[in-house]
């Protein structure tokens, strides 16, 4: 399993290395959608408006949203991409089977995608003025809400495997996890107790009280993160499973 | 002799449309079996079922002893070229995507980078080995999709039209290189619709007509059965029109040699007895090729 990490972990590598340009366009694209969304907060808010501690607040968010939306969405990327390309029948030729496979492919893509990131926060730390306090352990809840985005990622997958054709989809839903990431649950009222049990609400919670407002970490909190996100990454995987064995009962693992 | 693959009544029904029906399929080690059939008759279906990448609806498969759709493990038995797709990550270069397989397949990281250059050199891509897959010719892809299928040195290789859309000397090269691996030990499923290479590599026939096996058997025999009694007759010099008139009586056919003979032996060696004393060059049972049997079983069928 450790030299299918270490291929998994070359392999994304290579592709970051060899393709500079997609690598500029992610950081670039990113960095212009924040600005527009930050502009445009200001503008709406009118002249005079100061966001203050907010801009830090808002940019955290921002990152774990990005970071989230990697963890989201490359799965289903991948495979429409090696559906396309005719390289997903290979793939599930794997003796350690699909699951396995695309479980290390996501922890070694995690490198490539830190990377991208790093490099969106130090752009729009530079361009907004925004200082991040970054704690150690704050990666832990970070952890947390990607075990669960990567559950939903392989939720996402399972449509992906039947449907191929999923990008307006993600597209869309990718707007949902901001929703999940900035539900508030330190007020009282239904939406708060929703919270816990909504995916990637609680890490999500946890790590913007820590990075943008200096809170020390919450051990209770951070367990009910983890179990929320291990449930919904075995939610995911248990989907991604059944939507295996559909594919290969109707035969759709391979065309486009 | 242990059966490398056994697959016993596979079925597949898609809506409609019975794709696969009963069909069963046995291939021990060393034979290359050419899996021949008119397209959409069920020949890539039933490739998909033996390499776990589809479900049968009724039949099973085993890979010495284990069956794919129940152990993934099994796969390890098993390397694959599938018509259709590139086999191989365009982005990377050939040693890159032999190890990422080879490492996908279950070896051990610089196990995989020992066989990939091995292989690289054995197969004439040693000077390609650092190039991208988007920058080889179609051929180097092709012969670059097959050493990917062989990284983990597997004993059953499902070889899916592996010289579709190669020129003729990648072609030749890749069918050497599959009569190699057959006498080095492997069991080869090769699909093709190049009946004269399937004729050439194949130790065992199957011939797959919508859905059904419709004639199966061993390569010389088959192509015996179909021959018949046809013998062909070749004087050194032309029959004079007089000889060839009083021949004709005897079952000759033909204006010039080679002369053919239907007919039993009985009939050829009064054939022969009344032949002589014309010097003959040869006379031999006429063979059918597999294009013969092919549009006869398909014809039939």
């Amino acid at each position: 399993m450790l030299d299918l990490f270490w291929v998994e972990f070359k392999r994304s590598w290579l592709y970051l290395r060899r393709y500079p340009s997609e690598f500029v366009g992610a950081v670039v694209s990113l960095s212009i959608l924040f600005l527009l969304l930050f502009l445009g907060a200001r503008f709406l808010a009118g002249p005079g408006a100061d966001f203050g501690e907010r801009t830090e607040a808002l940019l955290v968010g921002f990152l774990l949203w990005t970071l989230t939306l990697f963890a989201y969405n490359s799965l289903s990327f991948g495979l429409s991409e090696e559906a396309q390309t005719g390289t997903l029948e290979q793939l599930f030729l794997t003796p350690y089977g699909p699951i396995p496979l695309f479980l290390v492919r996501n922890l070694a893509g995690l490198g490539t995608q830190l990377l991208i990131l790093g490099s969106i926060a130090l752009v729009l730390m530079l361009l907004t003025g925004a200082r991040l306090s970054f704690p150690p352990l704050v990666l832990l809840p970070i952890l947390a809400v990607l075990v669960g985005g990567y559950g939903l990622g392989f939720a996402m997958a399972s449509l992906a495997l039947l449907f191929k054709r999923v990008q307006q989809i993600l597209g869309i839903s990718q707007f949902l996890l901001i929703f999940l990431l900035q539900v508030p649950l330190d007020s009282s009222g239904w939406l708060a107790k929703l919270g816990y049990f909504l995916p990637l609400a609680p890490g999500a919670h946890l790590a913007r009280q820590m990075m943008s407002a200096g809170a020390s970490l919450d051990w209770g909190l951070l367990g009910l993160a983890f179990l929320n996100g291990l449930c919904y990454l075995g939610l995911g995987l248990l989907i991604f499973g059944r939507a295996v064995r559909a594919a290969k009962r109707r035969g759709l693992l391979f065309g486009y | 002799m242990n059966a490398v693959l056994e697959a016993t009544g596979l079925r597949k029904r898609f809506g409609n449309l019975v794709a696969v029906d009963g069909v069963s399929l046995h291939l021990a080690a060393g034979e290359v079996l050419a899996f021949l059939g008119p397209n959409g008759a069920g020949k890539t279906t039933t490739i998909k079922m033996l390499a776990g990448l589809l479900w049968p609806d009724g039949g099973q498969v085993h890979l010495l002893g284990k069956s794919p759709h129940q152990n993934p493990w099994a796969l390890r038995h098993l390397g694959a070229v599938l018509e259709g797709n590139r086999n191989v990550y365009w982005r990377m270069t050939a040693l890159e995507n032999l190890v990422y397989f080879g490492v996908a397949r279950g070896l051990r990281y610089q196990a995989a980078q020992r066989r990939a250059q091995a292989l690289l050199e054995q197969l004439e891509l040693g000077s390609k080995s650092h190039t991208e897959v988007r920058h080889l010719s179609r051929g180097m892809q092709q012969k670059l999709s097959l050493a990917v299928a062989l990284m983990h040195d597997p004993e059953l290789l499902l070889l899916d039209e592996p010289t579709l859309g190669l020129d003729v000397e990648s072609a030749l090269r890749v069918e050497a290189m599959v009569r190699e691996l057959a006498q080095a030990g492997k069991a080869i499923l090769l699909t093709t619709h190049q009946l004269e290479v399937a004729q050439r590599l194949a130790s065992r026939i199957a011939i797959i007509q919508q859905g059904h096996i419709v004639l199966e058997g061993r390569t010389p025999e088959v192509l015996g059965r179909f021959a018949g009694e046809h013998y062909l007759i070749e004087t050194e010099t032309p029959l004079s029109p007089a000889q060839l008139s009083h021949l004709r009586s005897l079952g000759l056919e033909g204006e010039e040699p080679p002369y053919v003979y239907h007919g039993d032996s009985d009939g050829l060696w009064r054939l022969l007895e009344a032949l002589k004393p014309t010097p003959l060059k040869k006379v031999a049972r006429a063979e059918a090729d597999l294009l013969d049997v092919f549009l006869k079983v398909v014809g039939r069928a």
